[in-house]
């Protein structure tokens, strides 16, 4: 008896296993055939000959294209102008999508209605907050020119996306105002997991509201930050459509991922292209694994 | 960030993609009835010509509007992977170099009859690279002034202006006749940013590029310096709107439609039609051709004619070449001229327009084509979309004030000198 069953766990045991791989198996096959297989023959492009189209013979060149496009100045103008996104976004979308959250946190009339209009930027095609942002910012008949000349802050129209460092904030505030619900509400998500009896245990302690905020809230929001910032830096570095829509691939704005778009699209540079293409890869999983190691850290 | 995350994905997925060999060759005899051709140009055409030439061939036609610079992106895409994409396809003149180069479309020599390419023989020149002939043109554009005669009027000029001094004393009077920017010229980091740049340095009565597509404008004493010192003191003159460094042509022609300036630089005969369609334009009436202004006449202009191409990855290609041929009879031709402003570019056509009468600003049109000249007259290099992209940024940071104007044009000529080595 005690045989017999045994046999049959071992056989149902089997079963499971085979209906896990029958699960698994179509979920792999179309990864490998989407992902890995572009990957492999995507990296072979990237160590061969770019210049089959400019008299160039075909053949690999190892690392070269990697090194090309490292030293060459637009893209390194380009990684740097990735790096102020990233910094400048991630920055702004951690500490306003907290005060967000915070915000939103509190029961109040109508919390509701803001909490469905905070999502409305988030579910816009960042193509189309572009456009709308492209009437804001216009220096001739834009509304934030139009607003600042009526309250005789600016004497004449400001062309408030061709300074280097000032269209890179404005662009940044753009993609901002995109990515904040999401981030706010990876926050308010956050806070309404932590039970509301370490409040009270705290305040029995005698902490006020910032005690509260420094030594509690903080501290169970890590997890939250850890996703946060996962999501704030991988939505930065691939930052293209805001840039694009505003301002083109103008050099004082222009992202890396424009210039992979460049490389590739416009001057048909296929292999300096997709080069470029997976250091930006190789650079945005670098950050996946530190936010996710980080996350794991917060949570364990 | 949608756009981003494909562009970056797609980088990839064409480089998986590509490495396959090319087709080649036009698709074997038989008839042609009965199929469907994908025909993808960045202009509308009525559905009852398309129609016509379905009740003549047979052949239906699925006709793919695309915007233009999505246009090349997409070919580029579609024909570095080897995909098919449609079975006649836009070719702009800036196309040549690069997608004959790489072998991606048909030579049309010998897909198309002999007396047909004769008829096409005045901007040939332009799609043609190691000795054929890569695409029909039908668009026969080139750069030419418009102006808003109204505001001519209101200003006390009688006539546009032959030369820049000219220019810039009608400018003086335009801007005293209330007239805020004058001038519409776009300057954002686009190819539209640039094509007034190449006309301003012909119009100086200079070139960019030597015999053997060698840089000749990074000297302060050249046109092609010279027109982007022009157009930088233009801005600073408040000629032109501080916001044209980020415009591409259209909006910036928009901008004249909306009765926003009084002179658009550099255009296409072609938008005649549209500046003074009531339903497009808060002009219209007003909307006059000019030509291009010059040092002590008329200046030099250039051509950017677009044709048609058959790519290398076309289903039907008997069914492509009778599409081309019944798109370039004058009879057509004239009629796609009236719908979509494509200014035909068969000889037959244009002297039937012009007789009947029915060419808007014939006059003028009829005057700048002997000043008209290809900018590569051995046809653009293939290096061309390099040296375009190049210059899209560094002209745009000039215009900008972020570096001078002997900066920007003296890496320009350094990176045109590396990509024709």
């Amino acid at each position: 008896m005690r045989l017999w069953r045994q046999g049959e766990g071992d056989r149902s045991a089997r079963e499971a296993q085979i209906l896990g791989w029958l699960f698994v198996v179509p979920a792999v096959a179309v990864v490998g055939a989407l992902i890995l297989y572009p990957l492999v023959t995507g990296f072979k492009q990237s160590i061969r000959s770019g210049g089959f189209l400019f008299g160039e013979k075909p053949g690999y060149v190892g690392l070269r294209n990697y090194r090309d496009v490292i030293h060459d100045p637009t893209s390194q103008s380009a990684m740097r102008h990735t790096v102020e996104y990233v910094l400048v976004a991630v920055s702004l979308e951690i500490l306003l999508g907290i005060a967000v959250a915070v915000t939103l946190h509190r029961v109040f009339r109508g919390r509701g209605f803001v909490l469905a209009v905070l999502i409305l930027p988030w579910a816009l095609p960042s193509v189309v907050s572009g456009v709308l942002w492209r009437r804001v910012f216009d220096p001739d008949n834009g509304m934030l020119n139009s607003v600042l000349l009526q309250l005789h802050v600016i004497s004449q129209p400001h062309v408030w996306l061709a300074s280097g460092r000032g269209a890179i904030i404005y662009i940044t505030l753009v993609h901002v105002w995109g990515v904040l619900p999401l981030i706010s509400l990876i926050f308010l998500a956050g806070l309404q997991s932590i039970p509301e009896e370490v409040y009270s245990a705290s305040a029995v302690d005698g902490a006020g509201p910032w005690r509260q905020f420094r030594y509690v809230t903080l501290p169970l929001l890590r997890p939250s930050v850890a996703i946060a910032l996962t999501v704030g830096t991988l939505l930065a570095i691939s930052i293209f459509d805001e840039i694009y829509v505003l301002n083109g691939t103008a050099l004082n704005t222009r992202s890396i991922l424009i210039q992979v778009y460049n490389t590739t699209f416009v001057t048909a540079d296929f292999a300096h292209g997709t080069a470029l293409a997976f250091l930006l890869a190789a650079v945005t999983a670098a950050f996946g694994a530190i936010y996710a190691l980080a996350l794991r850290r917060a949570t364990v | 960030m949608a756009i981003g995350a494909l562009a970056c994905g797609a980088a990839l997925l064409v480089a998986a993609c590509g490495g396959g060999s090319s087709s080649g060759g036009a698709s074997s005899g038989g008839s042609i009835r009965g199929q469907t051709i994908t025909v993808m140009v960045p202009y509308d055409m009525p559905q009852k010509l398309l129609n016509q030439f379905t009740a003549q061939t047979g052949v239906k036609v699925n006709y793919v509007k695309l915007g233009w610079d999505a246009t090349h992106t997409k070919l580029v895409t579609a024909n570095a992977a080897h995909e098919y994409i449609a079975d006649v396809a836009e070719f702009d003149w800036s196309f040549t170099g690069q997608f004959a180069g790489a072998g991606w479309v048909e030579p049309l020599d010998t897909a198309l009859p002999k007396p047909l390419l004769n008829n096409l023989k005045n901007t040939d020149a332009a799609f043609t690279a190691n000795g054929h002939t890569w695409a029909a043109c039908y668009s026969n554009d080139f750069r030419v002034s418009m102006y808003n005669k109204k505001m001519f009027a209101k200003a006390g000029i009688s006539s546009f202006p032959a030369t820049f001094d000219e220019l810039a004393t009608d400018v003086q009077k335009l801007k005293a006749a209330g007239v805020q920017y004058p001038l519409a010229i776009p300057m954002g980091a686009t190819e539209g940013g640039v094509t007034p740049w190449y006309l301003l340095t012909l119009a100086m009565g200079g070139q960019l590029f030597d015999d053997n597509l060698k840089p000749v404008f990074q000297s302060p004493s050249s046109s092609g310096y010279k027109a982007l010192q022009w157009e930088v003191d233009a801005l600073k003159n408040g000629w032109v709107s501080p916001g044209a460094v980020s415009l591409d042509d259209t909006p910036t022609f928009d901008k004249f439609t909306a009765g926003q300036n009084a002179i658009v630089l550099a255009t296409g005969p072609g938008n005649m039609p549209t500046a003074n369609d009531p339903k497009t334009s808060s002009i219209a009436g007003d909307a006059a051709l000019g030509l291009v202004p010059g040092t002590s006449g008329p200046g030099a202009s250039f051509g950017l004619p677009e044709g048609l191409s058959i790519p290398v990855t076309a289903k039907h290609k008997e069914a492509a070449a009778a599409f081309i041929e019944w798109w370039e009879q004058p009879k057509n031709a004239i009629a796609i001229y009236h719908t979509q402003g494509s200014l035909p570019c068969g000889s037959d056509a244009l002297k039937q327009l012009a007789a009947s009468g029915q060419l808007q600003g014939g006059d003028v049109v009829n005057a700048e084509l002997p000043h008209v000249a290809p900018l590569f007259p051995a046809g653009a290099p293939i290096w061309y979309e390099q040296f375009s992209s190049d210059a899209q940024g560094l002209l745009n940071a000039a215009v900008k004030g972020q570096m001078s104007v002997g900066d920007a044009l003296n890496q320009l000529a350094a990176k045109a000198a590396a990509h024709n080595q």
